[in-house]
Parts: C-alpha cells; structure tokens; sequence
C-alpha cells in the first residue's frame, strides 16, 4: 500500500517537475504561467493591452500568410460552383436589379427627411464613411464566430463599429489593434442585437445560435401570432450599438410539435464573406456648425433662423417629391392615353365583327328560305288552282315558305 | 520510408516537424470547419500534443507548446491563456500516464485519450461559462471530444510511421 502510494507521488512528481535535457522549463512551471496569463489577461492595464494588441498583430498577419494554400483551394472551391450557377444568377440578379432601382426613388426621398429628423432631436449630426476591409482570418470555427479585419485604431475603426456586407449587417466590433480588428459575427452565441420587425412594428432581440442565424428572443407571447415569413427584422437602434434602419434578414417561423420557434435568416452568408464595411462616424455636434455657419452669416443666429433654414430645406425635399410625382403622373398619363387608343381600336373591331355576324346570319336565314322555296314554292304561291295562295314576294308568301307550306 | 545518413538541415527540419506543424495547426486551425459539416470538428492540436508528449519524443519542446496555445487563443479570440492551460494540462497527465504505463498500449492509450479530451474540455468549459460568461453549446464540445477521439487512432498511426523515420 505505502510502495503504491509512494509510485504515485514518484509518477505525479515526476510529471510536474521533472526536465529533460531539451525542455526549457518544467510542466509545473508552464502550468502557473498559463493561469498567470489568464489572469493578466483580464486586467486592464495599459502595457497589458499594449502587449495584448502587438501579439495580436503578429498572429494575426501570420494565420494571413499561413492560410494563404488553404484559403487558395477554398476560394477555387468556391468559384468553380459560382461559374455552375453563373447564368441563372445572372437572370436573378437582373430582374432583382429592376424592382430596386424602382424602389430607390422612394429611399432617396425617406432617407433625406430622415437625416433632418435626426438633425432635428439629436444635439449632433453624424456623418458615416464606409471603408472596404478585406477579412484576413475567418476560421469559422462552431465556438465562436468571429472574423479578422485588415483595418484597425488608424483607420479609425473603433469598438462597437457596425460592419456591413453590402448594406446588410454582419456585426460588430469588439477588439480592436492598430491595424487590425476583431469582429463578432451576428451568429455568434454572445451576440445580441435590439431589432424592429416589419411591417407589424414589433420590438424584439436577436441572438445568435451558432449557425447563420440567430433567434428572436424577448418577444410577448400574444405577439408571436402576428409573424408571418414574409416579415423583416432591421436594427431599431435601441440601446446606442447598433445604428437604426440596417436590415438583418427575414424572419423564418420553425414548427416543433405545438410550439413555434422563430428564426432570423440573414441576407448575408457569413461563411462566404471576402470582403466587409466598417462604418465609421463621426460626430459633429449641432451647435458648432450653426456657430460657424453664423460666422459667415453675419456672425448672429437665432432660432428664428434655424428654423428657417429646415423648413427651406423642407420645402426642397417637398419640391423634389413634388417633381418626381410629376414625372410620374406624365408617365402615367402618356400611359393612359396609349391603353385608351388601344380600347376604341379594340372596339371598333368589335363592331366589325358583329356586323360581319349579323350579315352571315342573314345569309343563312335568305339560303334557307330558298331551300325551302324549292320545295314548298307550289304550296303558297296563288294561282289557278290555289287560290288561297299568297304572292310571291310577299311577306306573307315568304312566312308560308318558312313554315313548309302551312298557311297558318 | 525516409532516412537519414547524415544530420543534416534536412534531418533538423524532419525532427522539429511535430513543432511546425502544432504551430501552423493552431495558426490555420486545421479543423475543416469550412466544409460547414453540421456538429463536425476535431481538435488536431489535442491528438499531436498527446502523441508526442506520450513518445517523450525530445524535441517536443513544452515552452513551444504553450507558446501554441497563446497563438490558438489570440486567433479563435478566447481569453489570453486558456489554450495554452488546455495543453499543458494534456502535458502533464500524459507524462503522468507515460510514468505509470510499464507496457504501452495503442487501444490502451487511445481509451486514456478519451478520458483526457473529457477532463480538459471540461475544464475549459467551466472556466469560459463560469469566470467569463461566454455562452457555449455544450453539444459542439461533446461532438469535438467524441471526433478527436476518433481521429486519433489515424493520426497516430500517420505519427509512428514518422517516428520510425526518424529512428531509422
């Protein structure tokens, strides 16, 4: 019992402390270091987050440089499946391309007097720039779902900076080197996002489930009914993270026995992104610009003037919408005019034709009044020996005809 | 087979190669995880470590090691730290293993794998749930556990034969 015992103790504390001729240090020694650094880790101290930032840097460029052959089969991988589906994207993308552009009439106009809206109730006025960044590491991994950005602190990226794919959301900042930045995808577990579901206008939070979609969580119960898949989630803006209006995806309804879950698909693929948008704002406050907008003017302002200034500019974006009803309107009406030549051509066949029926009934009703005139002829018309007969020619001859010889 | 006559540049690369390759592993993850296989991953870093802490092969350096955990933290975006504890820890109960075993065996130390894969997974799911609230699916570690256990009787196999290479 005490040799077991003391073969034990031999074999742990051989496996903790012993060094071999090649080892730097002991299994004990790296042990501490590694909790050490877990610890270190978290706090915040500067030179930390300095040292942190610089390993980042380094391992960052050289999971690039190494993924590199990988990245090379898989995007090949990629485009030869694109070249397959090429034409019927093609065809796809065209006809997507005709409804949008006639939707983005109306987006200019929604997106003008929402910028003065938000002139109007916030104290400053945000300008955003989206910058191109290629993703230098997306290992795509089933813990967590995060990718590397080319674009860091010196591009002005910041944590909490939204990230776009096309207009799409894709997620947010959350690390962030000099010249590099971590993103954490919306299909991350911890990802949370604040949504407004349209068109019924219901307020609700988005979190990620680990696949490329995410779950609408925090939502009343007598609201679920109200779903439907044709529904669409966009960023409502609540809590400050995420700007508002940014469409996320369609809302997907998932039956499990009696229950319903409720899915959010996103518009973009995540495990096929290549290159993102980082918006970066920037804010100016409201006052400074009246300020130096009134050094120009005369150096004074009042809120008199203010006002006026919006509702000018009120006035443009109601004489911009006015014009483009108008062009409208002549479109239509051009139309209409055309749909109305069409209609009295239309019916001035109609009428031809009718006509054309009416003359063939004729025909066949004179072709079989001389069908029967042959053989009924002797019956109705008067002569010597029939003097009940009627004259030919006469309407009541011609009745005679009609009823096969019957004068009555 | 490869062999060696003479310890040359070659040889020196051929024998630092399990340290290379556990380098440009955690850096690349080769896990195939772009195949989007649903539940699909393993953990190659896992199988190499245990192999070749296992042989006591010499130039498996234990500093490089943890060095590979700081690198697999700082690319998967994990707290500083905890890859690197997940390895030693694989270290130290391997060697733990390797000093009690008097006649090794393969079936023998691929079922001592599993039991290893269960307790530093487990470990490191406590700490990430429970010192930094990160919301895991428990069902990916189970998954990962039960694949890289698969795997390692392949890779291990690929690893002898490397092995006997170098012998030779």
């Amino acid at each position: 019992m005490v040799a077991s015992r003391d073969d034990f103790i031999i074999a742990i504390r051989s496996a903790f402390l012993k060094k071999s001729t090649q080892q730097k240090f002991s299994l004990i020694t790296l042990l501490l270091i590694s909790v050490f650094t877990i610890l270190l880790s978290n706090l915040d101290f500067k030179i930390i987050r300095y040292i942190k930032i610089g390993i980042n840097e380094i391992v960052y460029r050289s999971s690039f440089v190494v993924s590199i052959p990988e990245n090379f089969a898989k995007n090949t991988f990629y485009e030869i499946s694109d070249y397959t589906s090429f034409f019927k994207d093609y065809k796809k993308n065209k006809k997507e391309l005709n409804n949008l552009r006639s939707e983005n009439v109306s987006s200019d106009i929604i997106q003008f007097e929402n910028k003065e809206l938000k002139e109007l109730i916030n104290e400053y006025v945000s300008s955003s720039d989206k910058i191109l960044a290629k993703i230098i590491v997306d290992q795509n991994s089933p813990f967590l779902k995060s990718i590397i950005i080319n674009k860091g602190s010196r591009d002005n990226i910041k944590i909490g900076t939204n990230i776009f794919d096309q207009s799409y959301l894709v997620g947010r900042v959350i690390e962030v080197n000099y010249k590099t930045a971590r993103v954490l995808l919306l299909s991350d577990l911890n990802s949370n996002v604040p949504v407004s579901i349209a068109p019924q206008n219901i307020q609700a939070i988005i979190t990620g489930s680990g696949d490329n979609n995410s779950q609408i969580k925090y939502i009343k119960d007598s609201m679920k009914n109200e779903f439907n898949e044709k529904s669409i989630a966009y960023t409502s803006g609540t809590g400050g993270i995420f700007k508002s209006g940014i469409p996320v995806g369609k809302v997907k309804i998932i039956k499990e026995d009696n229950s319903k879950k409720f899915n959010i698909e996103f518009y973009s693929d995540f495990s096929q992104l290549k290159y993102v948008f980082a918006e970066v704002i920037t804010k100016t406050e409201i006052q400074e610009i009246n300020s130096e907008t009134s050094q120009n003017e005369n150096k004074t302002i009042n809120p008199l003037q203010a006002k006026l200034k919006i509702l000018e500019e009120e006035i443009e974006i109601i004489e911009d919408t006015n014009s483009k009803y108008k062009q409208e309107n002549e479109t239509l009406k051009t139309d209409q005019n055309k749909l109305a030549a069409k209609i009295i051509d239309l019916e001035n066949k109609v009428n031809s034709q009718k006509k054309e029926i009416e003359q063939n009934n004729q025909d066949a009703e004179e072709l079989e009044f001389l069908k029967l005139n042959l053989y009924y002829a002797h019956k109705c018309r008067r002569s010597f020996f029939n003097s009940k007969g009627f004259t030919v020619g006469s309407d009541e001859y011609r009745k005679c005809v009609m009823n096969k010889g019957r004068k009555n | 087979m490869v062999s060696f006559k003479t310890k040359g540049p070659f040889f020196k690369f051929y024998s630092w190669l399990p340290i290379i390759i556990l380098t440009i592993s955690v850096l690349n993850e080769f896990d195939f995880n772009y195949l989007n296989l649903k539940y699909f991953s393993f953990n190659f870093p896992f199988i190499l470590i245990f192999f070749f802490t296992l042989k006591d092969f010499k130039h498996f350096d234990y500093f490089f090691v943890f060095l590979a955990g700081l690198i697999n933290d700082t690319v998967v975006g994990l707290p500083l730290g905890i890859s690197s504890l997940s390895y030693i820890l694989i270290c130290i109960t391997t060697s733990y293993y390797r000093n009690i075993t008097i006649r090794p065996n393969t079936i023998k130390d691929w079922f001592y794998f599993l039991f290893i894969l269960s307790l530093v997974n487990s470990i490191n799911y406590s700490i990430l749930t429970l010192f930094f609230s990160f919301n895991l699916i428990l069902m990916n570690y189970l998954v990962n556990t039960f694949f890289t256990f698969l795997f390692y009787i392949i890779f291990a196999s690929i690893f002898k034969y490397y092995l006997k290479g170098l012998n030779d």
